[in-house]
């Protein structure tokens, strides 16, 4: 009989892991693949070539990096000088360089008002995250019942929120609802400033930048790092190295890691989870559950619904998780050539060491969404580039690079077609999309990789596809994450719990959710 | 004698407030700009012998409590039921709901029995949900950002509401406040027609599709109409819909309010900080002790005031923040016959409800998805409602008036202007009722055609926006029409809010012109 036995090795899984070992407990971690990281990988796509599976940044909390000691296990983290640029077709390239006040004079080529706004934004941004912060630092409250634990931190989340002062609290407040294109164009009026932040706010969920909640989603991924597009940061070796990191401190911690290790189900006796059978037909005793995969797959896919009661089964069922981002890895033989930088200072390499966002304007990037909304791949996607090879040559070989491309809108749910027969057909467009930014891309292409949404379901079991494990929407955030009354990581199924991503707070590869999971879990097991 | 306060507008809101405070023994003066009162309530001969809801045309919000305290049916208010809704389908097949349970349920029975069931059970939750909103209508919206143990206790308040809730309907609420109508409605339902015409209410007057966020609130409202107590049910005025604000006039005339119509106001004059009266366009000054304005805030900040010398930057900034974005139009025929749908031919019990161009969800968003980049739907959402098969008063004996509110009709227009565009706009909504009616080319007499740009040049509504500013969750309650401005006061001294762009929003529902007359006198919570 086991302590507790943990499903999946994803970053989630992985802190949950080591935050239990540290409180005593003695975890088994169990995953499917062949290497624990789950969204956090690095594939080698040509030899020589490491490229970002898929995540290709990683903003884990630096609260973790701390406890876990993951700096001492290998983890060096890369902050790139350029927090993103936004190549244009027919002008020179906006770059929002991490030093702000170079930012601005890049802005400034396209916007005098805008470069001076920019500055007004970030602040205004980086105080309102700091009560989002506040929310995801601690579980969500229990409605019905709440802790002493809750009402003080409701009490802090309450005191930073009248802190931020009329302005920013009453705009934390009109911005959850509103469409990231309005919170972009009540800002700026450039196109390519307004469109590089409203496509954050689109970021593998199925939104348009015009779709109301899209700012709450710009709000909630930019809330970690307090920048609204770069909410992280890259790791020497790529995402890959956060895992192992992560695998480390667990080991360290006393959890023991299994790969190749299929959970077949959850054995469930009288309501309690005693165990998990592997797929092999080896069962596996445990005092407790804990599931690092998405809600819907552990609750539909793992437990047999006789042990859930019929209302909460549909619950489940009516998570939202369409995933509309698809991912493509390639090994390149040169730079890509954008245009030059805008700016004073050139520094044309550097420029590029952040996100790349390709996306013409607000609008270009909603056309692409309305085709995703019938079942369409659009020919003109927005896409998300990373060369983490600039900063950390490691990546390829001397002179040559990997691209990590982010494509929407590629609809999990396709009409008409499979996303086994449209593979070719979207490494080609993105393919074609990059070289009419960046000419002669296509020529440089010596290897890639296309990870449609339907991969990202079988390969790397995100049910629909979707990278935040469920929608992340007003509807299914915070004390509805993943459901209302469900929201403090226990499910119906006593001694079974949750701890990825689609928990509160989710939002990406930042562990919180597998940090607050264990905090719970080892009370718990205290009582 | 100086009026105790000048109400700024003559529409149902506007009189609802003077009215409110002439019951309180207040002098009030009412002023209108156009020769007739109601605003958008209103009827008018467009053409000989027919009497048009111009705009807006049927009435399901109107507060109870307004219809009580100013006793409007002794003002000769009656409301006529409007019963069900009639989808034709483009397969030749149709959806038909009733008010009567029985015969909705074997109707949505035919197209799925799961939905059948489905609907007794979203029916109840829905009136749950209303019966939990409703309160908030007529509240003055707390202001979050204040330590006032009043406003504090409002939040408390709304808080225990909520925990009183059953789980379930929790969610529904939580829902309701933040998702889309076609997510939500997908949560209960599976057949397409059912969820894109229950859907559409969701859509009315703003600028979002039925799969944009923050659209399945308004499902609410279709459980929130009572007329007579009956929960749910809409209804026609008789005489029209600018019956409904004569009603409420001949209640403020009675209770001592002297209403002026042609009386356009220019500007609000201030001293010392404070509203003192207005100006009328005509040159004459009326002093007042309030000036409450029930037109928009674009009108009344910005064009009646000089903003950037009379109130405070950061408040003008909001209100030039504050969107409009109308997206609707209005065409109203005048008919020699009833129009003949394929779906369900001859002149039934299916004429005498609403009538929704709705036939799937993909239609509907296909219709949002051409006027984001700023063209017309060429195949709208229309809903119709024939008025003379309830109250044949309004139109010459055996004629008829179809009234169609059409959605999607972007103010700003991509290329081109509306004056350009209003025929063929016209023709859109002919072309597209066609389709399920041909017959209606052969009858129509006359047809009017109001595209946003003649409902604000009529109406005086920015932007065309029928409910005086979008109906999206950070313009609603305390963000409405500006946050920390929500409860019906303004930074100016003496001058009051008391229109749709104010919490609860638009459509005749009277509670902004109700709660801010309330406010002023210091009745409300």
């Amino acid at each position: 009989m086991r302590d507790v036995v943990i499903i999946g090795g994803g970053h989630n899984a992985l802190v949950t892991a080591a935050f239990l070992g540290k409180a005593g407990l003695k975890p088994l971690v169990l995953e499917r693949a062949e290497r624990v990281g789950g969204c956090a990988g690095t594939s080698e796509v040509a030899p020589g070539f490491r490229c970002p599976t898929l995540a290709h940044s990683v903003a884990i909390d630096p609260a973790i990096v701390r406890a876990l000691n993951l700096e001492a296990h290998g983890l060096q983290i890369i902050r790139p000088d350029s927090a993103a640029c936004a190549p244009t077709r027919d002008g020179p390239t906006l770059v929002l360089w991490s030093d702000a006040e170079r930012a601005a004079q890049s802005i400034a080529a396209f916007s005098a008002r805008d470069a001076a706004q920019y500055q007004k934004f970030l602040l205004s941004f980086s105080r309102i995250s700091g009560v989002l912060r506040a929310l995801n630092n601690a579980p969500a409250p229990s409605i019905d019942d709440p802790t002493a634990a809750d009402l003080i931190a409701t009490l802090r989340t309450g005191r930073k929120f009248r802190a931020l002062g009329r302005a920013d609290a009453y705009r934390l407040l009109r911005w959850l609802p509103m469409a990231a294109a309005d919170l972009a164009s009540e800002w700026f009026e450039s196109e390519p400033l307004r469109a590089t932040v409203a496509a954050g706010g689109t970021l593998g969920s199925f939104l348009g930048p015009w779709s109301a909640g899209s700012a709450a989603l710009l709000l909630l991924l930019g809330a970690g790092e307090g920048h609204p597009i770069a909410s992280g940061w890259f790791a020497r070796g790529g995402p890959g190295a956060v895992a192992d990191a992560l695998a480390a401190a667990a080991r360290g911690a006393g959890a023991e890691i299994r790969t190749c290790a299929e959970i077949a189900h959850v054995v469930v006796t009288s309501g309690t989870a005693s165990g998990v059978v592997l797929s092999s037909g080896e069962e596996i005793g445990a005092r407790a559950v804990v599931s690092g995969v998405d809600p819907r797959h552990t609750l539909l896919g793992l437990v047999d619904p006789m042990h859930l009661a019929p209302e909460f089964v549909r619950s489940v069922q009516n998570i939202r998780a369409h995933g509309t981002l698809a991912k493509i890895n390639y090994a390149v033989s040169a730079l890509p050539r954008f245009a030059r930088p805008a700016g004073p200072d050139a520094g044309a390499v550097a420029a590029l060491s952040g996100r790349i966002r390709l996306s013409a304007s607000i609008d270009a990037i909603e056309r692409a969404f309305d085709a995703a909304k019938y079942g369409g791949l659009a020919e003109d996607p927005w896409l998300e580039l990373t060369i983490p090879s600039i900063a950390d040559p490691s990546l390829a070989p001397s002179g040559q690079h990997v691209v990590s491309a982010y494509l929407q809108y590629a609809p999990y749910k396709l009409r008409g077609t499979t996303w086994d027969a449209e593979r070719d057909r979207l490494g080609d467009l993105a393919t074609r999309t990059i070289t009419s930014y960046a000419p002669g891309f296509d020529a440089s292409v010596l290897a890639r990789q296309v990870i449609t949404p339907l991969d990202l379901e079988r390969t790397y079991g995100l049910t629909g596809g979707h990278i935040f494990h469920g929608e992340l929407s007003l509807d299914q955030w915070f004390v509805t994450r993943p459901l209302l009354g469900w929201a403090r990581y226990a499910t119906p199924i006593r001694q079974l719990y949750l701890c990825g991503s689609g928990t509160h707070p989710g939002t990406g590869l930042n562990g919180r959710s597998g940090a607050l999971a264990a905090r719970v879990i080892a009370k718990a097991f205290k009582r | 004698m100086k009026p105790h306060a000048i109400v700024i507008g003559g529409g149902h809101n506007g009189l609802t407030a003077a009215a409110y405070l002439a019951r309180a023994g207040r002098k009030v003066l009412v002023l209108e700009r156009r020769h007739v009162l109601g605003g958008a309530a209103v009827t008018e001969e467009v053409f000989p012998g027919f009497r048009f809801s111009v705009a807006s045309y049927v009435v399901s919000l109107l507060r109870p409590e307004i219809i009580r305290d100013l006793d409007l049916p002794r003002h000769g208010l009656e409301i006529l039921p409007l019963d069900g809704t009639f989808t034709p389908m483009p397969n030749g097949d149709h959806l038909w709901r009733v008010n009567d349970h029985a015969m909705t349920r074997r109707e949505i029975a035919r197209h799925s029995k799961l939905d059948a069931e489905a609907y007794e059970e979203y029916g109840k939750a829905m009136v749950e949900m209303a019966r939990f909103v409703k309160p908030i209508l007529d509240m003055t919206p707390p202001d979050p950002m204040t330590l006032d143990p009043r406003e504090l206790m409002k939040l408390v308040f709304l808080g225990k509401r909520f925990r009183g809730l059953a789980e379930a309907d929790r969610y529904n609420q939580v829902q309701l406040m933040t998702m889309s109508a076609v997510d939500f409605l997908d949560q209960w339902f599976e057949t397409d027609v059912l969820k894109a015409t229950m859907a559409a209410s969701g859509i009315i007057g703003t600028f979002l599709g039925v799969r944009s966020p923050g659209t399945a609130y308004v499902l609410l409202h279709h459980y929130m109409g009572e007329i007579d107590g009956a929960f749910r049910s809409w209804g026609f005025a008789r005489g029209g819909t600018g019956a409904i604000s004569n009603a409420i006039a001949s209640a403020a005339r009675e209770l001592g309010v002297e209403i002026r119509t042609e009386a356009p106001v220019a500007r609000i004059r201030l001293q010392g900080g404070r509203a003192t009266g207005v100006v009328l366009a005509n040159g004459d000054e009326l002093d007042a002790d309030l000036v409450l304005s029930s037109v928009d805030p674009n009108l009344t900040f910005l064009k009646f005031m000089d903003a950037d010398q009379e109130l405070p930057a950061e408040f003008v900034e909001e209100i030039r923040r504050y969107k409009y974005r109308g997206s609707s139009g209005k065409v109203n025929f005048a008919l020699d016959a009833l129009p003949d749908f394929t779906s369900l031919p001859g002149p039934g019990a299916h004429l005498r409800g609403a009538i929704s161009i709705s036939p799937s969800v993909d239609y509907m968003e296909r219709a949002y998805d051409q006027a984001k980049y700023g063209e017309f739907s060429r195949r709208p959402y229309i809903d119709m409602v024939i008025p003379t098969l309830t109250d044949p008063s309004v139109a010459p004996p055996g004629k008829h008036i179809l009234s169609c509110f059409v959605q999607y009709a972007p103010y700003k227009l991509k290329s081109g202007t509306w004056d350009e565009q209003r025929d063929a706009f016209g023709d859109a909504v002919v072309d597209t009722i066609a389709e399920h009616a041909p017959n209606i080319r052969d009858i129509i007499l006359h047809r009017q055609v109001l595209t946003p740009l003649d409902i604000e040049r009529t109406f005086g509504l920015t932007e065309g926006n029928i409910f005086q500013g979008e109906l999206t969750l950070e313009q609603l309650f305390f963000l409405r029409p500006a946050p920390g401005w929500a409860q019906y006061a303004t930074p100016v001294r003496g001058l009051w809010m008391c229109g749709s762009a104010t919490h609860p929003g638009g459509g005749i529902m009277g509670a902004p012109g109700r709660n801010a007359a309330l406010r002023i006198l210091g009745q409300t919570r």
